[in-house]
């Protein structure tokens, strides 16, 4: 099991006070972007494409904590931009982890080794360092745009799980991915030691730089399929199993792209993580004045028709687990199991 | 550059109309550059336009000026033109970009 069990029961609890209150719509995971800024210019992201004013900005630690009681999400994503640039990450982890939010800190991990020697962080079970892991060495060096990456994220996880941090890793999968490949790399993420690993499929939004080389649907599920087949008991993914199952096809989820909402320097990004089509002032505004039903696959927006990726599906996953028994169950039974 | 990935920097359109102004508009919010809004009083603000809310009854832009101070709300109502005058940072930088230098590096060191 890679979460901790007192992470599976705020979650789970949570969840099902959700529902007792009929709550339709309500966040899992609130992704929290203090700046844009970054060390890396990775092939395929377009977080960092701003000009230089914006990019020297940053939220307040005041701003990020306002944020975070606004949406009272159990969880806190961390990403950028990179977070270990942000001048008071030892503060807001700290302040994050003291309100008992469960943070994943999204890392490229350059600075992670020296972060840690400074003594900004201490261990805890409410702290993971989510580090970006795109595969094995060659095909991760390539997806950052620079060779020996791979190394300096390695030398990172070490140096964290040595110091007693949990560990994760996150890994984006493009056209071209080569699932055998993949599950060599599983092996190595395993034998390192990292409590667990999560994969999503890349996704084209219209304000990264790729339009043409991302996974369509049909080719994510094969990608997939293959990737996970006979999945080895000692793979631990930090995901829930009927995500992995709806990545290689076996399941059917719709979006919901309020399950991860994004607060940055601009507001709350309408209508999620990915696409970018403008931004409320308030977490109340943003899911009472977005237009839901123009998103998601079955909305017919071409922009939602092929995306599958991990923040806006896990969500329904999770919600899926404690919406039935059947739910429950499939859910119980992958993780038991390991048959996905 | 393919057709798809032209760049609007250096654009300076006509705006006849309010429907003429939020199609720039748009634009302006998907660009990755600044702006320039020339507005009704003849002022000019310079900045990052990155919000837009025309659903409401009085529709507005949200800038962060080059000059850095707090977010400017600026009502469709008073811009006047929009001049597409920063470096537009997306420009090139396309993931199919990349994939066109790298195979370009490859071919160039397999001779």
């Amino acid at each position: 099991m890679s979460v901790p069990l007192s992470q599976m029961w705020t979650v789970a609890t949570y969840v099902l006070g959700q529902k007792l209150r009929g709550r339709k719509r309500y966040p899992l995971v609130l992704m929290l972007e203090p700046l844009f800024r970054c060390n890396l210019a990775c092939a395929g992201c377009g977080k960092i494409q701003y000009p230089p004013h914006i990019l020297k900005k940053h939220l307040t630690v005041e701003q990020c904590l306002a944020a975070v009681e606004e949406c009272g999400a159990p969880m806190v994503s961390i990403p950028g931009g990179e977070p270990l640039m942000y001048p008071d990450i030892g503060r807001l982890v700290h302040e994050l982890t003291a309100r008992r939010k469960y943070v994943y800190l999204c890392t490229n991990a350059i600075l992670l080794k020296s972060k840690l020697a400074e003594g900004l962080f201490e261990p805890s079970k409410y702290l993971s360092f989510s580090v970006h892991m795109d595969g094995l060495r060659e095909e991760h060096d390539e997806a950052v745009c620079r060779e020996g990456v791979y190394e300096d994220a390695i030398e990172g996880i070490r140096e964290a799980l040595r110091r007693g941090f949990r560990v994760t890793t996150n890994t984006t999968l493009f056209d071209g991915a080569d699932p055998h490949r993949m599950r060599q790399f599983f092996d190595t993420m395993m034998d390192l030691g990292v409590e667990g690993m999560m994969i999503s499929p890349g996704y084209s939004y219209s304000k990264a730089p790729d339009q043409e080389h991302f996974l369509r649907r049909q080719r994510a599920h094969e990608l997939f399929s293959t990737m996970l087949e006979r999945p080895k008991r000692r793979w631990r993914f930090n995901q829930s199993p009927l995500f992995l199952q709806f990545l290689m096809g076996r399941r059917d989820f719709e979006c919901t792209p309020w399950g991860n909402p994004t607060y940055n320097m601009f507001g709350w990004q309408r209508p999620c993580y990915l696409l970018q089509e403008g931004y409320a002032a308030t977490f109340k505004e943003l899911l009472e004045t977005t237009q839901w039903d123009r998103y998601g696959r079955r909305s017919g927006n071409e922009k939602c028709r092929d995306c599958m990726v991990h923040c806006g599906h896990e969500p329904t996953a999770v919600d899926t687990t404690f919406a039935s028994w059947r739910g429950f169950r499939d859910t119980v039974v992958a993780t038991v199991t390991g048959r996905l | 550059m393919s057709d798809e990935e032209k760049s609007l920097e250096g654009w300076a359109p006509e705006i006849p109309d309010a429907a003429a102004l939020a199609d720039v508009v748009d634009h302006a919010f998907d660009y990755r550059g600044d702006v320039t809004l020339v507005l009704a009083d003849g002022g000019q603000v310079d900045g990052y336009l990155f919000n837009r809310n025309r659903d409401v009854a009085e529709p507005y832009v949200q800038v962060f000026g080059r000059d850095g101070g707090d977010p400017m709300t600026i009502p469709y109502a008073r811009i006047r033109s929009v001049r597409f005058t920063g470096r537009d940072t997306a420009a090139g930088n396309s993931y199919a970009a990349w994939l066109r230098l790298r195979q370009a590096a490859k071919a160039g060191t397999s001779r």
